[in-house]
């Protein structure tokens, strides 16, 4: 496709010979298609270099400046990046951010994957189920889902009051700092629909007739997973554990809302975000913002690198030599 | 790779910088509008349902007087509040009119976003000439106090009635004041606690230091308290937190944004005195009682009048005199008055206040402010540019001390150093 331009130049030039080859056709042809594709291509172009490129370009200059919002930003070079690192509340931030990717991403997946396998098989109604399954996913991250988990976890809430029933009294979650990390874990497994559904049409790329030849051997559910399932599959577990991952690193919304906006109670709730977002508007210090989000483009950009290093050893892709 | 929230940031600050050199342009003159075709204010408040039915009804008061302006109303909490106009200064887009507040006065009137209120036409004849300094920055004003608002200590006397304690008068020290929040606590068995820790309020620490005579920032914007003083102030609770004489972190956490008064998990709270009507509305007690707050000196209570909130207009607004005429009307109008009673604080101007009839709840609260007269001491200047911030995490400091996560040592330490990093950073 790149070839195209200069061909269809070339072609245009050679436009008094009165005969032409078919390829010079040919050539013609594509040059138009290519003209084509790219004015179809051009609104998004723009807005991707107005609204992406532009703002990336200038949110790393502003990472090197110190900038209020309201007066024109001063150059201070590494500065802020510096200050990150002696600043008690952003590795606070990290730490609460990494408990929450570690923790929370593989018990999310674990729970898409078995409820996956579940829905798998043929049964009556399977279609509501799916849906059912799929649905907290469409709705989690809105901002009405975080309301209504405070209210559930809270004081005297249905979860306070199901588990005293139990004999268990923990009291509301929402105000105990130990206990707020696992409740956004579970709410972000809660939200397993999405990685569900692609390990669903995972699964039903799996031959059957594996499984077959499997239980002929004598093979039992345990083995047949083990051997069959994961590593049919392994392609789909990679690309949810990234996805997955990646989005983990950037929750906010439900933080946001949980912990009135503040991260607390005592900063267990200070996701990364949250602090980045705290720091450019409560506080003005969008130079300071700007670095911090870098850095975590950086970062993520490093884990993504490594997950594609290593999965050479774990993900078999068909017609592998493995 | 795809990141939505760093896309959106940068989105915003790509927003901002266009702004910024957009905003470079000459000031557009004033447009003046008609009864056919009146000019369009956008005005923005914080506050409660209660605060939206008196603001719409004010507004369509001003509108039916004065049929060439139209005035868009538009309301939010206080803590996103802030958020949502440092989002529309950067883009150059602040409302015409803003309800504000004090601590925020600085950040914005020295930064040039707020329209200097000397150059238009509000007659503030009517109003405590010791109060209005309060609204200005070098000279120029910034703000006009719409009411004005004093600290106390509320109580419900019915609470304390069951509990068979006696009704305080104001005239307490430290140690009387927590010996009476032991009490109630004790008595309280569990259920009803002494108050929400007093040491967590930047405002009551700030009282506290004028106590001693001790301003808590000095004029070229350095804090004028030592690392001691700040110490000392969370002592004064040390060894009430943890006991029934102040309701735990966990739940003044669990009950936001209500406040443990407000739900009927303390006896007393110690705020500003405006907050009657929501706090009546809250907690469904049918009468509070305000007195002052403790202080050791019983010659100096600290106390002072402060502009509960201040109505400011856009620096780059393009309705001047619509915006002016609205802020007259908002803070003279003895109708205006009328509607709001003393919800945003008692009327800071004397026609409003004298075309203002007040019973009730509403004269317990305009009696308290005259019942500390003779102790009022001039109103603070507007606090340090960044004083959002600080109180902020005063506050949060002052949370991780009670959920005992830091020493008292250790938060002194925290909050200092990020006050000066602050200090340093906007000199």
């Amino acid at each position: 496709m790149t070839q195209s331009p200069t061909l269809s130049r070339r072609a245009s030039s050679s436009a008094p010979k009165p005969q032409r080859t078919p390829r010079q056709l040919k050539s013609k042809r594509s040059g138009a298609d290519a003209r084509a594709g790219y004015t179809f291509l051009l609104p998004w172009l723009l807005g991707f270099i107005a609204l992406t490129v532009g703002p990336m370009i200038s949110s790393l200059y502003l990472s090197f400046t110190n900038y209020n919002l309201f007066e024109p930003p001063k150059w201070i070079g590494l500065d802020n990046y510096a200050t990150l690192f002696q600043d008690e509340r952003f590795l606070q931030s990290v730490g609460v951010t990494l408990s929450y990717v570690v923790f929370g991403t593989p018990l999310k997946l674990a729970a898409a994957l078995a409820v996956a396998m579940l829905l798998n098989s043929k049964r009556k109604g399977q279609g509501f189920y799916r849906s059912a399954f799929y649905a907290p996913s469409l709705i989690g991250a809105s901002v009405s889902i975080a309301i209504v988990w405070k209210a559930m976890f809270g004081d005297s809430g249905p979860v306070d009051q199901g588990l005293s029933f139990f004999g268990i009294n923990l009291g509301g979650w929402v105000g105990n700092p130990s206990m707020t990390m696992p409740m956004m874990i579970l709410l972000t497994v809660w939200q397993f629909g999405a990685p569900m559904v692609i390990f669903l049409a995972g699964l039903k790329q799996i031959p059957a007739d594996l499984y077959e030849a499997a239980s002929m051997d004598g093979a039992g559910p345990v083995r047949k997973f083990i051997n069959i399932t994961w590593p049919m599959l392994s392609p789909v577990i990679f690309f949810n554990l990234l996805m997955e991952t990646i989005h983990a690193f950037q929750i906010f919304a439900s933080a946001y809302i949980i912990s009135n906006g503040e991260g607390g109670p005592a900063g267990s709730t200070l996701f990364y975000t949250l602090y980045l977002y705290l720091r450019g508007f409560s506080d003005f210090r969008m130079g300071y913002a700007s670095a911090m989000a870098w850095l975590l483009v950086i970062v993520v950009g490093i884990i993504t690198l490594i997950f594609f290093k290593t999965s050479k050893s774990w993900v078999h892709y068909s017609g592998d030599s493995k | 790779m795809i990141n939505r929230r760093h896309f959106l940031t940068t989105v915003a600050i790509g927003t901002a910088s266009a702004a910024a050199l957009a905003a470079c342009g000459s000031p557009a003159p004033s447009q003046t509008g008609s009864a056919e075709n009146p000019v369009t204010i956008n005005y923005t408040w914080w506050g409660n349902d209660d605060r939206a039915e008196r603001t719409r009804k004010a507004i369509a008061l001003f509108e039916e007087k004065n049929k060439d302006i139209k005035v868009n109303g538009n309301f939010t909490d206080f803590a996103g509040y802030w958020q949502k106009r440092a989002t529309e200064a950067a883009g150059g887009g602040l409302p015409d009119v803003m309800q504000w507040d004090l601590s925020y006065l600085r950040d914005y009137g020295q930064r040039n976003q707020l329209l200097d209120l000397g150059t238009v036409k509000i007659d503030t004849s009517a109003f405590e000439k010791s109060l209005l300094p309060s609204g200005q920055i070098k000279g120029k004003t910034y703000g006009i106090p719409t009411s004005t608002n004093a600290f106390a200590v509320y109580y419900d006397p019915a609470k304390l009635a069951t509990l068979g304690i006696a009704e305080p008068d104001g005239s307490w020290t430290y140690k009387d004041f927590n010996a009476f929040l032991t009490e109630v606590g004790a008595k309280g068995n569990g259920t009803l606690f002494g108050s929400t820790d007093y040491t967590s309020v930047w405002w009551m620490f700030n009282i506290w230091l004028r106590q001693s005579n001790i301003e808590a920032f000095t004029e070229d914007g350095k804090l004028g308290f030592t690392k001691d003083d700040l110490k000392k102030w969370w002592n004064l609770t040390g060894e009430l937190r943890g006991t029934s004489a102040v309701v735990s972190e966990e739940r003044v956490t669990q009950l936001a944004p209500k406040s443990p008064f407000g739900s009927n998990v303390t006896a007393t709270e110690v705020t500003w005195d405006n907050f009657m009507a929501g706090y009546l509305g809250d907690s469904g007690a049918k009468e509070l009682k305000l007195v002052p707050v403790p202080s050791d000196d019983p010659d100096n209570l600290g106390l002072f009048l402060k502009p509960s909130m201040l109505m400011v207009a856009s620096a780059k607004t393009k309705n001047k005199d619509a915006a002016a005429r609205f802020i007259d009307f908002m803070v003279n109008d003895p109708q205006v008055g009328q509607i709001f009673k003393t919800s945003r604080g008692v009327p800071a101007s004397k026609t409003q206040r004298d075309g203002t009839t007040f019973e009730g709840t509403d004269k317990l609260v305009v009696d308290y402010e005259k019942s500390i007269e003779q102790y009022l001491k001039d109103a603070p200047e507007p606090p340090i540019v960044g004083f959002g911030t600080l109180e902020a995490s005063f506050k949060r400091v002052s949370s991780d001390l009670n959920y005992g996560k830091v020493t008292i040592d250790g938060a002194a330490d925290a909050w200092f150093k990020e006050a000066e990093d602050l200090i340093k950073q906007n000199a």
